[in-house]
């Protein structure tokens, strides 16, 4: 196990904690309070939402798919709860709808994508807009705000010291996900079936379940996801959490898990989470633009990529003048 | 294009020239050899078939004349200049073509587009007008009836080949090269397909022709060679050769190493097969099999071997005829449904359907029956999970330094052991092993057939799909031989010899009467 | 009926059947919304569909290699905002120049996703997903968030959208759509007749055989990049005319519409089959019912969920309905070849 750990931070994760290391004492240099508990809580309360939905979209693109619909169910689901609550029904119970909406999106699609067999691509392509559009028609251009008291504390306020609740379900998700993914039954078949379908079709794995399973809880996790934002920002618009799933998505392959399936892992994410949280705040502490931060990490996720292949292409080319 | 083949022609060489020439041709992979010191003439205006098991080399030997592989060794001429190959697009401006037995078109292209596709002097603008005249003129002249306007997209097999011939056609080649043309097409089919190849042979083309089909051979060839482990053994005028001569250098293997295993006392009857078939893949399979007996599936690649392993497993079900399994009626819908019945197959295909290639060696074994090993959370119990790879791994003799690493790490023969491990460990009553032995060096062969003579004698009843007939000669109890999706003989360890055998798979009826299952 | 058969292909049908369902749509809400065909409406939808129509003309040509151009709207809002900048600071330059300009732009910025994707190796989702957000990037920090006004730009191009081509039965065509209409006939044509563009389709089609036989693969790749990334150039330039304002949000958001356009009009997402005619068509249904929804006023925010079941309901026809048109069809190809067989075919 430890020679494993130590052989992984030779590899990508090696990398991803040098650039942590580099950004933070560049950080802290720009600031003596940069690694204060209130900035750390800050860093993380900035771009929770989108944190814990990257986590179970790490599983999904692990499997070899992907779920493009993840930011949509975020907007539907705060919409669901906004509209009933505004429709009179008690805050907990129009939760549960919100969250129930998740789970109906994820069933449609891990049905069209695990037993019809349609393409995940296109499926939650059409779950992006589509979800968007049940969030647009519940809230339309308005903004509904005035929940109780209780319910934006939740999103706003430390529940366990500093801690926020959305922290506390990021750290609960990091380990259970962990657990599930490198320790249980259903993590070995995401990595089975995203490294070779075939493979785990003709050892008995029931693959339809796994891909439904993890469309669902996709789906769920962001519908929770939803909820948090809105508690966070203490009102609900229908844009809300729009064009999130890029963002997300950038998060988990500029942690190592490659876009074909079959490898990465969740410390690999975990890390990449920490790289742009600190990466965007020490630019903000740099004055640089939230514009420029989203290129520095757009041209991040393409190195990541490029960097491999190019290095691949120069051991070629040197093996080859040796022979 | 017009003017490029009267060019042609005016410095074609003479009548059974020499067209292309190899020479001493070696090709390794790994710790295969491949080819080796092989030459051969094709010669203007003659049809050369190629005769040999699978894995004899044939396919090698086309993917080095059509660039897809280079020589490690060796030179090629073609029309005595001599001829170096980078890619199968230089192979093709050269005047070689080939043919497969899974055409290589563009689906989503018309018929007359894919004839044309790779034509350079096609012009910057396609006048459609006259491709699809020129398509139908060479489909014509072929006497195909074929809509030159459908997308390749859901042509028959037959038609896809049709236009893979117009294409060879199109480009005016010098060498043809045709790699089982005819497997997958009718009788009738095939009679236009000759036609075709003697139309070409009256057009100076060299020919080679590969296939399993003997009366084929004997019909269209003008020489036949016979290759046997990347080997020449022969190369001869049709009008030497008879059919047995052929098989006998085909299969004149040695034995080698190889030991009969001595049989094990057969149980009762575990599996019978009745009429068993799946649309467009094999037909009428009976046969029985008892506990502790090796029934060897014999045939040539293609034969429909596999799918009816496939079948008894449910990832391809049956879609006619019964299967009754330790008395019992039952329909396999899926893996699942027939690992639960006692049923297990190895994939002849280790690397893209046994194994997860990236995972370990524990992780592989434990796949199939996963649930075995979780705890009450749900979590997976590595250390039992290592126990039970340890285990295999001794019992085995898997040579590996650790059950933890991953298995594209081992040698195929480890991979081999793993997959088997992996079967074994569902504790099986059926255990269905499709080519156990493939690719796998000598030691570790025999090594398995040791394992297959143990597990035998432990009562598991084994069905074992091999192409490597000395291996299915000295393990199977009986042998049923398939040929084209069709049972063609179940031979008793006695009435089975190699040419027997051969001879029936390749649909040679001086082989004995092919039976039905014995009743 | 053969004649039909054999003039007309499944995908055609599909088209054919697109083409229905716009009309369906047209009629539907011809009897809910009162003035419904007028001029205003024709022109209206037309001006909302002629953008998306000529990047989804692009797309349509990335997708056919199994590619995909996610970076589109970020080179839209690129390429309007540079043009804007330019021409804006000296209205006297020639029509032709921030035309020049936002096309040049466009091209450049494709050929970086064309040579990532095509010598890098990289995939196309994640270059175009980078270059989406580092475009942008670069337009925020170029503008220093500053916008372009209308009043900076000279009257000609403030009037463009207004300016008529011809006048045909009380309808107006604008030369601006007329331009986009233009665009998609030269590229149906060009991807109909041009050898190389049907290469585009040989390479979707079938990588492996277009790799065997010789196919330049990398080229094609990089020229569809670039095509895409000019036309969203142009369509750069069209949204400078058409709305004036320019601030860096230009076209954010533009990809999904686009890749839906061309998913609707029956583009395969993975390649090979498809047509811009078809993707223009995706464009046009979801224009027509992004403007009717708006006119019906309460159900506007209906547009994303039809939008969204319209892209379910397209890719689950292509996999679904297709697969049995084509399957009819080899039906009958093999019907007409076993007839025409006691003819040609007696074996010697």
């Amino acid at each position: 196990m430890i020679a494993a750990a130590f052989a992984r931070l030779r590899g990508w994760e090696g990398l991803l904690l040098a650039l942590l290391v580099v950004i933070v004492v560049v950080n802290m240099a720009h600031s003596p309070y940069y690694l204060g508990v209130g900035n750390i809580i800050n860093l993380f309360q900035l771009e929770i939402e989108k944190i814990i939905v990257a986590l179970m979209m790490t599983l999904i693109i692990i499997n070899g798919e992907i779920d493009l619909s993840v930011a949509s169910v975020m907007g539907m689901s705060a919409c669901v709860m906004a509209w009933s609550f505004r429709a009179g029904v008690p805050l907990p119970w129009a939760m549960l709808a919100a969250m129930a909406s998740g789970v109906a999106a994820g069933l449609i699609n891990g049905f069209w994508i695990a037993y019809v067999g349609l393409p995940s691509l296109a499926v939650t392509l059409a779950g992006l807009i589509g979800y968007r559009g049940v969030a647009r028609i519940l809230v339309q251009d308005r903004a509904i705000g005035d929940y109780p008291g209780w319910f934006n504390a939740l999103g706003q306020q430390g529940l366990v010291g500093p801690l926020t609740l959305s922290i506390i379900i990021f750290l609960a998700m990091f380990a259970v996900l962990g657990l599930v993914l490198h320790g249980a039954a259903l993590g070995r078949l995401v990595y089975v079936i995203g490294n070779n379908l075939q493979a785990a079709r003709y050892s008995g794995v029931r693959v339809r379940r796994v891909k439904m399973t993890l469309f669902v809880a996709s789906a769920v996790v962001a519908a929770l996801a939803g909820l948090l934002y809105a508690a966070r920002l203490g009102s609900v618009r229908g844009d809300m959490a729009q064009g999130f799933e890029l963002d997300i998505i950038t998060i988990v392959l500029l942690g190592g898990v490659s876009i074909f399936g079959g490898s990465g892992n969740l410390l690999g994410v975990g890390l990449s989470i920490l790289v742009i949280l600190n990466l965007r705040n020490g630019m903000g502490l740099a004055d640089i633009t939230g514009n420029t931060q989203t290129s520095v990490i757009g041209a991040l996720l393409i190195l990541s990529v490029l960097a491999p292949n190019i290095a691949q292409a120069i051991h070629i080319r040197w093996k080859g003048r040796e022979t | 294009m017009e003017g490029a083949a009267v060019d042609r022609r005016s410095d074609a060489p003479a009548v059974n020239a020499p067209m292309l020439n190899l020479r001493d041709i070696t090709k390794r992979f790994g710790a295969t050899q491949a080819l080796e010191g092989v030459s051969l003439t094709l010669r203007a205006g003659r049809v050369h078939a190629l005769l040999g098991e699978n894995g004899a080399g044939k396919s090698t030997l086309i993917k080095i004349m059509t660039g897809v592989h280079q020589p490690d060794h060796g030179e090629m001429l073609l029309a005595g200049r001599p001829l170096r190959l980078a890619s199968a697009a230089e192979a093709q401006r050269h005047g070689i073509a080939a043919i497969y037995q899974e055409p290589l078109l563009f689906p989503d292209l018309n018929v007359a587009e894919n004839i044309f596709i790779s034509h350079q002097d096609r012009g910057a603008v396609t006048n459609w007008r006259q491709m699809f005249r020129r398509a139908e003129e060479i489909l014509a002249s072929l006497g195909v009836a074929l809509d030159v306007r459908s997308p390749a997209r859901g042509l028959t097999l037959a038609a896809q080949q049709s236009v893979e011939i117009a294409k060879a056609i199109s480009l005016n080649v010098r060498v043809l090269i045709m790699d089982e043309p005819t497997a997958s097409l009718s009788s009738h089919e095939v009679a236009q397909l000759f036609k075709l190849v003697r139309d070409l042979r009256e057009k100076d083309v060299a020919i080679l022709f590969v296939s399993h089909r003997m009366e084929e051979v004997f019909e269209i060839a003008d020489d036949v060679t016979v290759f046997r482990d990347g080997r020449l053994i022969s190369t001869r005028p049709r009008a030497e050769v008879t059919p047995q001569r052929a098989i006998a250098d085909m299969v004149g293997r040695e034995m080698g190493l190889l030991q009969p295993r001595s049989p094990a006392k057969l149980g009762e009857k575990l599996l019978s097969v009745r009429g068993l078939g799946r649309d467009g893949a094999f037909e009428d399979v009976s046969f029985d099999l008892r506990r502790g007996e090796v029934l060897g599936f014999a045939g040539l690649i293609g034969a429909g071997r596999t799918d009816v392993g496939l079948a008894l497993f449910g990832i391809e079900p049956a879609t006619s005829g019964q299967i009754v399994l330790d008395g019992r009626a039952v329909t396999i819908r899926s893996p699942r449904q027939a690992m639960a019945l006692g049923i297990a197959y190895s994939s002849e295909d280790r690397r893209q359907l046994g194994l997860s290639l990236p995972m370990s060696i524990a992780t592989n074994i434990t796949l199939p029956v996963l649930s075995r090993y979780l705890n009450w959370l749900g979590l997976v119990r590595t250390g039992m999970e290592r126990a039970t790879a340890e285990a295999f791994r001794r019992r085995l003799a898997i040579r590996t330094p650790s059950v933890d690493i991953a298995v594209s790490k081992l040698s195929g023969g480890n991979q081999q052991k793993v997959m088997l491990s992996k079967w074994l460990n569902t504790h099986p009553a059926l255990l269905i092993l499709d080519e156990p032995t493939r690719g796998i060096d000598v030691g570790a062969k025999a090594e398995v057939h040791a394992i297959i003579g143990e597990l035998a004698a432990e009562g598991i009843g084994i069905i074992m799909i091999s192409s490597d007939l000395p291996e299915v000669l000295a393990m199977s109890d009986r042998v049923l031989v398939m040929r084209e999706g069709r049972q063609m003989a179940v031979l008793d360890r006695d009435g089975a010899d190699q040419e027997s055998v051969m001879a029936a798979a390749m649909g040679q009826s001086t082989a004995r009467q092919p039976s039905g299952a014995e009743a | 009926m053969t004649w039909l058969r054999r003039r007309i292909r499944p995908e055609q049908i599909r088209e054919f059947s697109l083409l229905l369902l716009i009309v369906v749509a047209v009629l539907i809400f011809g009897s809910a919304i009162d003035n419904y065909y007028t001029s205003r409406t024709f022109n209206r939808i037309a001006s909302s569909v002629m953008i998306i129509t000529v990047v989804a003309v692009g797309q349509t040509l990335v997708v056919l290699t199994r590619n995909i151009d996610l970076s589109v709207g970020s080179i839209v809002g690129c390429t309007a905002y540079v043009a804007g900048v330019r021409i804006a600071a000296d209205n006297g330059l020639p029509a032709i120049v921030p035309v020049l300009i936002a096309v040049a732009l466009g091209a450049a910025m494709g050929a970086i996703n064309g040579v990532l994707v095509a010598w890098g190796r990289v995939p196309s989702i994640i270059v175009t997903l980078g270059t989406l957000a580092i475009f942008r990037g670069l337009l925020v920090d170029y503008s220093g968030a500053r916008t372009v006004t209308t009043d900076s730009l000279p009257p000609w191009l403030v009037d463009l959208p207004r300016l008529d081509l011809f006048t045909l039965a009380g309808l107006h065509v604008k030369v601006m759509v007329a331009l986009a209409l233009a665009i998609v006939i030269a590229f149906q044509l060009a991807t109909s007749y041009l050898t190389f563009a049907r290469q585009f389709y040989a390479l979707g089609s079938n990588p492996d055989a277009a790799d065997l036989i010789g196919l330049p693969t990398r080229r094609i790749v990089l020229t569809a990049f670039v095509l895409s990334g000019a036309l969203s150039g142009l369509a750069g330039f069209m949204t400078l005319a058409r709305f004036g304002n320019i601030t860096v949000e230009a076209g954010r958001g533009l990809e999904l519409e686009v890749v839906a356009a061309a998913v609707v009009g029956g583009v395969n997402i993975f390649g090979g089959s498809g047509t811009v005619i078809g993707a223009m068509l995706g464009g046009v249904m979801i224009g027509t019912l992004e403007q009717s929804l708006l006119r019906l006023q309460i159900n506007e925010f209906w547009r994303d969920a039809v939008m969204g079941l319209l892209i379910l309901l397209a890719v689950a026809s292509d996999a679904v309905i297709l697969k049995r048109l084509r399957a009819l069809w080899a039906r009958a190809d093999l019907e007409m070849i076993a007839r025409s067989a006691p003819r040609t075919g007696e074996a010697p």
